[in-house]
């Protein structure tokens, strides 16, 4: 590792701009966007609806491209990969969990938590016990054959957690994961979150509209109309 | 690479249990392929049938002399003086010769005649042979099944399997109405199910002066020494120059007339086939195009995992190829089951009625089954890609 990449941060945003072009206007989300995130930390990103949360939180899973800018994580230059290598860097850097959880209702909680584990080398016995290990972890032991219909909305959050972090990715990009939970459920997720991030080091960004849920983040971003508005957790 | 195929798999499944919740499109889809794989088997059968009626009918033992020049014996004529000569020849010319050394021959001559089930029935058009009391024994294969051998000279007839077993009318001891005249039903024969089966048989004579054509051959049949040794004949029928013999065997005769019949059916049949065939790879397309849209939310969440575009995409092509396969299979258990021998009846030869089975052969099979596949391997394609470069993003946000 060199000199530079040890001191640079494990997420850097630089210079980023991006706008939605329909046929007749653009709309412009970022201009001239900088953000830098260090390894573990976890992140809360807020602003009000239409600001780019989730706009952010594509550019940074390599979903969506910038329009111009550098998007540098884990020292990977993300806006300088085709198409396949993102998905190649997704498998192995990353877990997203969903507001509205996306499990696949077809398949049970063990299969849902299993998805991320089989684009990598492992063999079938070592994809289960680590798909044990980790709905252990949040809390659902015993519920693995269970269909996601049949669980509660925190545990099928619960259950997107485990799938997003069954493949110990580095960086956990989380879109209101408590949107559509009430305030215990929604409680227990940011609890989690929080353990993940301080005894497993995971790097989290997470977007909310929820004041009370950012406040499980070390550093809150307030996103609007374009830029970012940082405030300390004290003032808010 | 392995990990390719775990993906592929992984995604496949996810893809076929998702099946259910658009049961009714893709049943369609599956109707429509099958309907494809009946309606080209049939046709198949059909010809292929056909086909092998006539092809079993004519025998490679008998050779059939006709004259004038036509290759069917509707309008063939062979002069009187030529069968006498060709009797009278001692020379070899392959043919089986009786005790006195006189080659075996039977005269005969087709007329087509209305069979009226009752007297107001519409009348079918059946074929009446006029033949040689040495006839049925010249052909290889016939076989009294009841009744007794015709009487010379009587208006007596025998009548074909098919046949009898079509009309009860014609029924051992009956009488029946041809022509302008009656008759008596006094055996029927059978030849292993083949074309002669169509045809009632009565003496050349009493035929030919029911029907006003006294003294007219249209063709010889003669036994052949030598299973398909036709060039002594024909070499003995080229020295009649006036009369345009032609000597060829039964099996030549009937194997050209049930060419042009055959490609007939395939010709009409494979057009039909193809109009469908495009109409179902719509279908196809349709059904898969929603199958993508059902699944929109669930590609984008594994491609935002990290999972491929090849394996949205063949995940989905392998969706529609196995529906179309489950379309194959019904297509072909049911054609199978109620078409193959099936009997049908046509126009065959002097524009009369013949019997024949539909023949879901092994060929029909594999020609519909490439047929069925190819609609859902097509008509897959273009949702396959769709569902690869499905819009990841859009379709997280609920536009998908
Ligand atoms: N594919 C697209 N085409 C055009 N405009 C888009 C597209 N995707 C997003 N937008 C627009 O970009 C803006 C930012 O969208 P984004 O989803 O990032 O907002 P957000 O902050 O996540 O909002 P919310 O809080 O409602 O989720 C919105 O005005 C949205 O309408
Ligand atoms: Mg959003």
């Amino acid at each position: 590792m060199t000199i530079s990449e040890t001191n640079s941060p494990f997420i850097a945003l630089s210079s980023i701009s991006k706008a939605y072009r329909t046929r007749a206007i653009s709309v412009p989300i970022f201009d001239n966007l900088d953000l830098s995130i260090e390894k573990g930390e976890f992140v809360a990103v807020m602003g009000p609806s239409g600001s780019g949360k989730s706009t952010l939180l594509n550019l940074l899973a390599g979903l969506d491209g910038p329009d111009s800018g550098d998007i540098k994580i884990a020292g990977q230059r993300l806006d300088h990969m085709g198409e396949a290598a993102r998905s190649a860097w997704r498998a192995h850097h990353l877990g997203i969990v969903f507001q509205f959880y996306n499990l696949l209702p077809m398949l049970t909680a063990e299969e849902n938590v299993e998805l991320p584990l089989l684009l990598k080398p492992f063999p079938a016995s070592i994809r289960r016990e680590r798909v044990a290990k980790t709905l252990d972890l949040v809390g659902l032991c015993g519920f693995g054959r269970q269909n996601p219909s049949r669980l509660s909305g925190g545990q099928q959050q619960r259950v997107g957690i485990a799938r997003a972090i069954v493949s110990d990715p580095t960086l956990l990009l989380c879109d209101e994961p408590t949107g559509d939970l009430d305030r215990a459920s929604a409680d227990e997720i940011l609890t989690m979150l929080g353990y993940l991030n301080r005894e497993l080091g995971k790097t989290i960004v997470m977007v909310t509209h929820d004041p009370e849920a950012a406040e499980a983040a070390d550093r809150i971003l307030h996103l609007d109309k374009g830029a970012f508005v940082e405030r300390a957790r004290v003032m808010s | 690479m392995r990990s390719t195929i775990r993906q592929i798999t992984a995604m496949s499944r996810t893809t076929l249990l998702s099946i259910p919740r658009r049961l009714a499109i893709s049943l369609s889809m599956v109707g429509s392929i099958m309907l494809v794989v009946c309606v080209l088997s049939g046709f198949l059968a059909m010809a292929r049938g056909f086909e092998i009626t006539l092809q079993s009918a004519g025998s490679p033992d008998v050779a059939v002399v006709l004259g004038g020049g036509p290759r069917e014996e509707g309008n063939s004529e062979i002069p009187p003086d030529v069968i006498r000569s060709l009797m009278a020849t001692r020379g070899d010319i392959g043919v089986l010769r009786n005790d006195r050394g006189v080659p075996i021959l039977s005269r005969e001559i087709v007329v087509p005649v209305e069979f009226r089930t009752d007297p107001d029935a519409v009348g079918e058009t059946l074929a009446l042979r006029g033949m040689d009391e040495t006839g049925p024994g010249v052909r290889a294969g016939v076989t009294l099944s009841s009744g007794r051998p015709i009487q010379p000279g009587t208006r007596e007839i025998i009548v074909g399997e098919q046949l009898a077993a079509r009309y009860s009318g014609l029924g051992v001891g009956n009488r029946v109405r041809l022509g302008p005249v009656n008759w008596i039903v006094v055996g029927h024969f059978s030849s292993f199910g083949s074309a002669l089966e169509s045809e009632i048989w009565g003496d050349i004579d009493a035929v030919a002066a029911a029907f006003n054509r006294v003294g007219e051959v249209q063709s010889l049949r003669l036994r052949l020494a030598v299973t398909d040794q036709i060039d002594g004949l024909s070499r003995a029928a080229a020295e009649f120059v006036g009369a345009q013999l032609i000597a060829l065997t039964e099996a030549e005769l009937y194997a050209s007339q049930s060419a042009g019949t055959a490609r007939l059916v395939r010709y009409f049949g494979w057009p039909i086939v193809l109009l469908m065939a495009i109409g179902a790879t719509a279908g196809a397309l349709n059904t898969m195009m929603s199958s993508v849209s059902d699944r929109t939310v669930e590609i984008a969440t594994v491609r935002a995992m990290g999972f491929s575009r090849v394996s949205a995409c063949l995940a989905t092509w392998l969706e529609a190829v196995l529906l179309s396969v489950v379309g194959v299979g019904l297509g072909l258990a049911t054609s199978w089951l109620m078409m193959n021998g099936w009997e049908a009846s046509t126009m065959g030869a002097n524009g009369t009625s013949l019997a024949f089975q539909l023949v879901v052969g092994r060929d029909a099979m594999v020609e519909a089954a490439l047929v069925g596949l190819a609609i859902g391997a097509v008509g897959g394609a273009v949702p396959a890609f769709a569902a690869a470069r499905l819009p990841v993003t859009d379709a997280l946000r609920g536009r998908g």
